[in-house]
């Protein structure tokens, strides 16, 4: 639609994308429907969902009933799910955003993705202001770890007691460490890093890096890790450099990135 | 039985010592790169000062590890093979190890807060249920190895979706390499090893105390019972014996295919042919075979910088020793013919059942659930939604009837009741095919993938004929070959899966049934490959009357059986792939519906194959329906939903015979 008209109406906006449900939500954009809204909440977190978004079941079985219920404008979309391109677009305008790719920085993709959305949708300056208040917030971070500039850090999931998911440097949480000042211990290595499970054993591989792990951590890791020799050995476990922080977005966009920041400036600060 | 000669003894001893030594070698090859300056751990971490502890608490465990699960599982595959006479039996093939994965999954999603569960006796309880019911469903064919393993095969399969269904809604697909049934033997302490060892050592030991009671098993029923023993009490005692082994391995390393199936087997191939002697080699060939199998996918690793579960990479070979074990089967000829039911009540019947299609088809339309109730939707909200349900619903009728076909084909023309769409392996292929595509190329998107499909579902089906060419395409050994595809693509999968990202999150919504997005294209173009595909069935339901007469008389009446088969095989295949596009690959309405049509009464193969596939229909337009309502905006697989509604039906079946 022509962007002069979208000036004037609200566009109710669905989302299929996380990384796009939370950068609209994070925009003020009037999102009426979106997926799994509740491992988002488990998962995402923030920006909290605001009531009266429907729920529309899983991405990989999406509820069209429910969506056509809602009656979008637009809909939110990923290349994950072209399969549903042909479906989606018999509702409402399909806008397919790019942002994790293999290999590069999600940073760049996530922010041209909310100047989209703001151009999409008539908010194209609250686009900009997103991207100023998460780039403000990812500075006063940066400021306010200053004393660890330089400092090597890993972050992990924790998949089961022997595995574990490692962010590498083309994910937002290796953009994030980044910017940040800090040095993602996993970044340089040769390893193969677009979070597939790695046995614990490779984290010997990241030195004296401190370890950050990402919520949620699975009961029987909780049980096990502990009792285990090799992850006690670990320097990082050992001298009590093991941080624990909320849950944070794993394919995010810009909102993830502010979120990740914060909650890593708390947790290091 | 034959004793064992001294060539063959010393054959064995030589093997033993050979695996023996590459095992060692492969050890020692991965203790030397962690402590080598330029090896992968060490190179990361000048100090070396980790690669004392890592060869003392991962490889040392792990080495271990993959000896004494190697063991358990050679000892349980070789205490299920006498048990059941049966050289194709083990833990995977049973459904043992699929039951029990799928029982810890459960109790890891719904309990979690259990926190220190007892994972095992979940494991067991749900192996044991597995094995039960597999064994159930071939009770009436008596233990008939290809029926057992065609059973173990869909038990298998249904319990490795649920599995998958179970992961996809907590949404813990994103990180738990064990949630994939991988089987990963990374260590990093020596809990697991001391529990499988303190569990192998005594079931060993006991085995060994009853080998004259395990060699009575081997002789019939009738020569066991005069010698004086209990035969259905040892019987029922060893297999609880295998079942906990197995769940034992499962609970600690997760799913290890192969092993079991294949260690008894090469101790026989090696000559060794007393249980005397099979059953002691059967866990020590085990043990040699993981733990060499786990030190080259070790080396691998290191080479690739990509961890491979290696019990996904052991199931790799099941599937060719399975084809070639079950070429060494006596062929049996089954003794299943046409249920001779009678035909009064055939007439009446159809008004019946195209008086429920016609309810079916209305309450799918027209009933609809938003998220505060559910009833009849107004004459507007049903022409906006008409345009969405009624795609859905023709691809699923119209997918749930060429299953329904193929079933009725392919259990008629092997005479196998068991015989199901599913165990073709057809779809599975064409499923393998599309998550390479989903991972190689992402950037082709649906025609990609959709290409892939149909050339895998071709690839897969040349592999089938050639493989079932061999037998003159009779009856178990396509089916067998059939399960040897499924399981090949099956290991690969799971290899593929365990790589994580979006990616193994879109193949899984695959795996478990697609027709949320069913769009009016694929509507249509299920529907006309449905009746395109089925016509030919009525048409050529004479040959299957002729064929189910037994091997030799459609013969004497001039009837060229190979070509024959192969027709009939190439249709069941054609059904078996167009539906899988839509319905996923597990329903069993394939095995249901044919099933249900002969209790009806139908008797000869015309009106059996088109009560078979109005029934099919039937069945998927409730399952659609179904899978809408019960958890809106949540959808069921839908595939999923038809087999748990068919699965009491099977068991009902089971009760009343």
């Amino acid at each position: 639609m022509p962007a002069c008209a979208t000036e004037r109406l609200r566009v109710r906006v669905a989302a299929i994308d996380w990384a796009m449900l939370e950068t609209a939500i994070a925009m003020g954009v009037e999102v009426v429907a979106a997926a799994e809204l509740r491992l988002y909440r488990q998962m995402v977190v923030e920006p909290a969902m605001p009531p009266g978004v429907s729920d529309l079941g899983l991405r990989g079985s999406l509820n069209y009933e429910a969506l056509l219920r809602a009656a979008p404008d637009l809909i939110l979309s990923a290349p994950w799910y072209v399969k549903y391109q042909s479906n989606l677009s018999r509702i409402a305008p399909v806008h397919s955003f790019r942002i994790d790719q293999r290999g590069r920085s999600p940073y760049e993709p996530a922010m041209e993705a909310a100047r989209e959305l703001g151009r999409l949708t008539g908010s194209g300056e609250r686009a900009e202001n997103l991207i100023i208040e998460v780039a403000a917030e990812i500075s006063a971070q940066r400021e306010r770890l200053a004393r660890r500039r330089g400092d090597a850090f890993c972050i992990i999931n924790i998949g089961d007691p022997r595995h574990f998911r490692v962010f590498g440097a083309d994910s937002m949480q290796g953009h994030v460490l980044d910017s940040l000042g800090l040095r993602n211990a996993w970044a340089g290595q040769t390893r193969y890093s677009a979070q597939a499970p790695v046995d614990l054993v490779s984290l010997a591989n990241v030195g004296d890096a401190d370890i950050i792990i990402v919520r949620p951590i699975p009961s029987d890791a909780l049980r096990v890790l502990p009792e285990s020799p090799l992850w006690n050995a670990l320097p990082a476990v050992a001298q009590g450099r093991v941080h624990v922080i909320d849950p944070v977005n794993p394919f995010g966009g810009l909102p993830t990135a502010r979120r990740l920041a914060r909650l890593l400036g708390n947790a290091l600060a | 039985m034959m004793p064992d000669d001294i060539a063959s003894r010393r054959h064995i001893l030589l093997l033993c010592l050979l695996l023996a030594m590459l095992s060692l070698a492969l050890f020692g090859w991965s203790l030397v790169d962690v402590f080598s300056a330029n090896g992968s751990i060490a190179a990361m971490n000048p100090s070396g000062r980790f690669a004392g502890l890592i060869a003392l608490h991962s490889l040392a465990p792990r080495y271990l590890v993959g000896l004494l699960a190697g063991a358990a599982l050679g000892l349980a595959g070789v205490l299920l093979q006498i048990v059941l006479r049966n050289t194709l039996a083990d833990p995977s093939s049973l459904g043992v190890a699929a039951g029990a994965h799928l029982a810890i999954v459960a109790a890891t999603a719904f309990a979690p807060e259990l926190g220190g569960f007892p994972r095992e006796s979940v494991a067991f309880a749900g192996g044991l249920v597995a094995v039960f019911i597999v064994l159930g469903l071939s009770w009436r064919r008596s233990f008939e190895p290809a029926t057992v393993v065609v059973a173990g095969m869909m038990v298998g399969l249904l319990c490795a979706s649920l599995t998958a269904t179970i992961i996809l809604y907590s949404g813990q697909y994103l990180t738990s390499l064990f949630l994939w049934g991988g089987g990963s033997l990374a260590q990093q302490n020596w809990m697991p090893p001391l529990d499988l060892a303190v569990r192998f050592v005594p079931a060993f030991v006991i085995s060994m105390l009853f080998v004259r009671a395990l060699t009575l098993l081997t002789l019939d029923d009738q020569g066991a019972r005069a010698l004086g023993l209990s035969v259905s009490a040892v019987r029922l005692a060893i297999l609880v014996l295998a079942v906990a082994l197995s769940a034992a391995v499962v609970s600690q390393v997760g799913v290890i295919g192969f092993v079991g199936l294949a260690a008894p087997n090469l101790a026989r191939l090696m000559g060794a042919r007393t249980v005397r002697l099979v059953l002691p080699l059967s866990p020590l060939l085990g043990a040699l075979m993981l733990s060499v199998t786990d030190g080259l996918v070790q080396a691998i690793d290191r080479a690739s910088r990509f961890d491979m579960p290696t019990g996904a990479v052991t199931a790799l070979f099941a599937g060719p020793v399975l084809f070639w074990l079950s070429s060494r089967l006596r062929a049996a000829r089954p003794d299943l013919r046409a249920d001779g039911l009678t035909e009064s009540s055939r007439r009446q019947l159809f008004p019946a059942i195209l008086g429920s299609l016609a309810l079916v088809t209305a309450l799918a339309l027209l009933v609809g659930r938003s998220e505060i109730d559910i009833g009849f939707d107004s004459l507007s909200t049903v022409a906006t939604l008409l345009p969405w349900r009624a795609p859905r619903l023709v691809a699923a009728m119209a997918g749930g009837a060429m299953l329904a076909t193929a079933g009725c084909l392919l259990q008629r023309m092997t005479s196998n009741p068991l015989a199901s769409p599913e165990v073709l392996g057809v779809s599975s292929a064409a499923i393998l095919a599309m998550a390479i595509s989903v991972f190689a190329a992402p950037a082709m998107g649906l025609a990609g993938q959709i290409a892939g499909a149909t050339l895998g579902a071709i690839l897969g089906f040349a592999v089938l004929i050639v493989a079932a060419r061999g037998g003159a395409f009779e009856g178990n050994r396509m089916l067998l070959a059939g399960v040897a595809l499924g399981s090949f693509c099956g290991a690969a999968l799971t290899i593929l899966m365990t790589r994580g990202g979006m990616e193994a999150g879109m193949i899984l919504a695959w795996l478990t049934g697609a027709t949320a997005h069913v769009d009016p294209a694929i509507a249509v173009v299920t529907a006309v490959l449905a009746v395109v595909l089925i016509f030919p069935a009525l048409l050529l339901s004479r040959w299957l009357d002729l064929l189910s007469l037994g091997s030799e008389m459609p013969a004497a009446l001039g009837l060229a059986m190979i070509r024959t088969r192969l027709v009939l095989l190439t249709l069941a295949a054609l059904l078996t792939g167009a539906a899988a596009l839509t319905l996923g690959p597990v329903s069993f309405v394939g095995l249901m519906a044919p099933h249900i049509a002969r209790h009806t009464g139908a008797a000869d193969a015309r009106s059996l194959v088109a009560i078979s596939a109005a029934l099919g229909a039937l069945l998927m337009g409730v399952a659609d329906l179904a899978s809408r309502l019960a958890f809106y905006p949540y959808q069921m697989p839908i595939g999923l939903f038809a087999s748990l509604i068919g699965t009491p039906y099977l068991l009902y079946m089971l009760a009343r015979r």
